[in-house]
């Protein structure tokens, strides 16, 4: 019984099951928007279907416990075959190399009459051949191509090696996303850096559309007090402390100064989306809806900005006094809310950066398993093993025959093409 | 420069109607000569349509492969070269009577979109795009000709005129065999286009896999046909089970390429 699932689990029949597993509920999780609530798929889809979404995790199916057994039950699949099928691959090398294997093995095409076989061999391309006795006969050989067995087993190892380093890799990342204005110092998470957004810039084109986005960064080892910088920018992250820095997205932020009987109570920088609580009145918040850098109010549709230029700014602001929203505006440059004897001002619009902090410490072991994989579909499909080997006739010509697994019938034309141009 | 490349782009469209219609008439008359004269036409439709793109290069001061527009066209590129040299490693003309209309949808597909040169995103602006987009262009060209070839395979016994398709297209064998080989050299390129994909996404998004629409189907075209060679190696699933399979393969390819696009949106939305 064991053996009989042991069996199983290495078979080819299981990995396809898997393979076709794997790619329907790769296609499924597409088709589901990931990372819902029950609310959301009830109101997209249907009370019921939503039900079912949430009962079967299909809300977060790449992380579920049905969508990883798969995952695991291939790696299980790939190991044992790749175990069970060393010793085979080894002996078939030898044995690819061995005449007397080949004499007694399968045959792909065959000729007789031959007078230079060594034409023959040169014009496959085969390696100088051998010449040896079989049967008390004179005999040629030659193989090639050997390293194409190993081709699936290497293959096989790189998925291995993928499937490990990703896993590995969801297991024990760390990330961290730390926003903010140049000049702002903020904790990378429980990391013990400090990270500092020396300067951040958006270069834009004559057009307006953004070019790059480029932080420069300083990161402080709380506890060694060590610095080191770097500028990074969209495709250019930097890895500073074995860290790695992304510049990720970039918004809106503002400086918002709350004065009260016209003396200075609260300054303080406001990312779009970020609310700000009075100080001495904790019930009145003013929250940053959006921004407009470029003002323009379009009929029927509302606020919105004409470009990426900072030409006509404009602030989307809601005002809440115990969390019930008791006005809501756009306000331009200049212009102040007044509540009460409370005055607030948003002044000095700049972009503010997010900046995404990583540490996978298996991205090379993804990285190799995919180049490992690359060559193991190489050897797999390109590098096909063939041999070739001539028998001497009592009328002194030769019979030459071939052999390719993968090469079949084009081997067989190939071969017979070669012959014909020989005579 | 892009007027140039417009002129050229409308030139390659007729050179490939014409090409298409030259093999037909090949058929119609069996007459191998025309054959021959189609093969040309295709041939010089493949070179005035790099002349297309490296102009789309020059005026657009980039690699031309990042939107809808221009990767259709660059898909066409690709389906036209493999097919063209499949046609003549194998002599095997008859392929281009079956590949010239998918290169004409293809490009016609393209000549639907929008061919406004738009700067390039800075995500976009990378020496990885090169890599990942070329390397998607032959792997979907490659599994477009193992598309032609499975329906080929599976037109092949019920073409009245036996002689004359004996003749003029592969034994069974040999088809399905051209069919694994172009298969082949998709799967290889597709996985090419994945791991370049990868390196370039943990570059741009710091984050090598993201399960996003695109990556995701990519990654269903690859399980697809890994699954077509494990069953052809292992089960001797070759000739009608194969070119059904092969078939099946290339519509997800299409799906991953214009469904993905249109129905499920992502972080490659813009390609």
């Amino acid at each position: 019984m064991l053996k009989k699932v042991w069996k199983f689990l290495s078979s080819m029949q299981f990995a396809v099951l898997l393979l076709v597993l794997l790619a329907a509920a790769c296609a499924l999780g597409s088709f589901i928007t990931q990372g819902q609530s029950y609310d959301w798929y009830a109101a997209a889809y249907s009370p019921r279907l939503a039900a079912v979404i949430v009962a079967a995790y299909m809300d977060d199916m790449y992380h579920s416990w049905w969508f990883l057994l798969i995952a695991g039950f291939l790696c299980c699949n790939l190991l044992l075959c790749n175990v069970l099928r060393l010793p085979q691959l080894v002996r078939r090398m030898k044995a690819e190399a061995d005449p007397q294997t080949a004499l007694a093995g399968p045959v792909t095409v065959t000729r007789a009459g031959v007078r230079t076989p060594e034409r023959l061999f040169a014009r496959l391309h085969m390696p100088r051949p051998a010449r040896m006795e079989a049967e008390g006969r004179e005999a040629l050989f030659a193989a090639k191509n050997r390293a194409g067995l190993w081709g699936a087993w290497v293959c096989h190892l790189g998925i291995l090696c993928l499937i490990l380093g990703f896993g590995l890799g969801q297991m024990t990342h760390q990330e961290y996303a730390v926003y903010g204005v140049a000049g702002q110092s903020k904790a990378v998470g429980d990391t013990g850096y400090l990270l500092t957004i020396d300067d951040f810039r958006v270069d834009l084109r004559p057009d307006d559309t953004v070019e790059q986005y480029t932080a420069a960064i300083t990161v402080r080892d709380a506890a060694s007090g060590a610095r080191r910088s770097a500028e990074i920018s969209v495709n250019r992250p930097a890895s500073l402390f074995g860290l790695k820095f992304y510049q990720n997205s970039t918004g809106w932020a503002a400086r918002v100064a709350v004065t009260k009987g016209g003396e200075p109570l609260q300054d303080a920088v406001l990312c779009v989306g970020e609310y700000l609580r009075v100080q001495d009145m904790p019930d009145l918040a003013v929250y940053f809806n959006a921004f407009y850098p470029d003002y323009v109010l379009v009929e029927g549709q509302g606020p919105a900005t004409a470009s990426g230029a900072l030409r006509n700014p404009a602030y989307l602001y809601s005002v809440y006094y115990r969390d019930d929203i008791i006005g809501m505006n756009a306000l331009l440059e200049g212009e102040t809310i007044r509540i009460d004897d409370y005055e607030i001002r948003f002044t000095e619009p700049q972009s503010y950066t997010v900046i995404q902090v990583k540490r996978d410490r298996f991205t090379w072991l993804a990285l190799a398993g995919g180049l490992i994989t690359l060559l193991g579909l190489f050897l797999a499909l390109y590098i096909q093993p063939r041999r070739l080997w001539a028998v001497r006739e009592e009328d002194g010509t030769w019979t030459v025959s071939g052999y390719s697994a993968k090469g079949g019938v084009l081997f067989a034309e190939q071969f017979e093409d070669a012959a014909a141009r020989d005579g | 420069m892009l007027q140039f490349e417009n002129m050229l782009f409308t030139i390659v469209i007729l050179l490939y109607f014409a090409a298409m219609l030259l093999y037909f008439v090949y058929i119609a008359v069996k007459k191998d000569s025309l054959a021959k004269a189609a093969v040309v036409l295709q041939a010089a439709g493949l070179v005035l349509h790099t002349a297309a793109l490296v102009c789309r290069g020059i005026g657009a001061g980039r690699l031309p492969m990042t939107n809808q527009y221009e990767f259709a066209t660059s898909f066409a590129w690709g389906l036209c070269l493999v097919s063209l040299i499949f046609i003549l490693r194998f002599k095997f003309p008859m392929l281009g009577a079956f590949a010239a209309p998918v290169i004409l949808l293809i490009i016609g597909y393209a000549a639907m979109q929008s061919r406004a040169v738009r700067e390039l995103m800075p995500a976009l602006r990378s020496s990885w795009l090169g890599f990942h987009v070329s390397t998607a262009i032959i792997a979907y060209g490659a599994f477009g000709v193992s598309f032609v070839l499975s329906v080929i395979f599976l037109l092949r016994d019920r073409m009245q005129d036996q002689s004359f398709w004996d003749k003029r297209v592969p034994s069974r064998e040999k088809l399905d065999l051209i069919s694994y080989r172009s298969v082949s050299l998709g799967l290889l390129f597709l996985t090419f286009t994945i791991v370049t994909g990868a390196i370039w996404a943990e570059q741009a998004w710091g984050s090598y896999w993201s399960w996003d629409p695109k990556e995701t189907w990519s990654l269903i075209t690859w399980l697809i046909y890994a699954v077509f060679l494990h069953l052809r190696i292992r089960r001797g699933w070759k000739g009608k089970a194969a070119a059904i399979f092969a078939v099946v393969g290339f519509i997800c390819v299409i799906f991953t390429y214009i469904g993905v696009n249109t129905f499920l949106p992502g972080i490659h939305s813009y390609a």
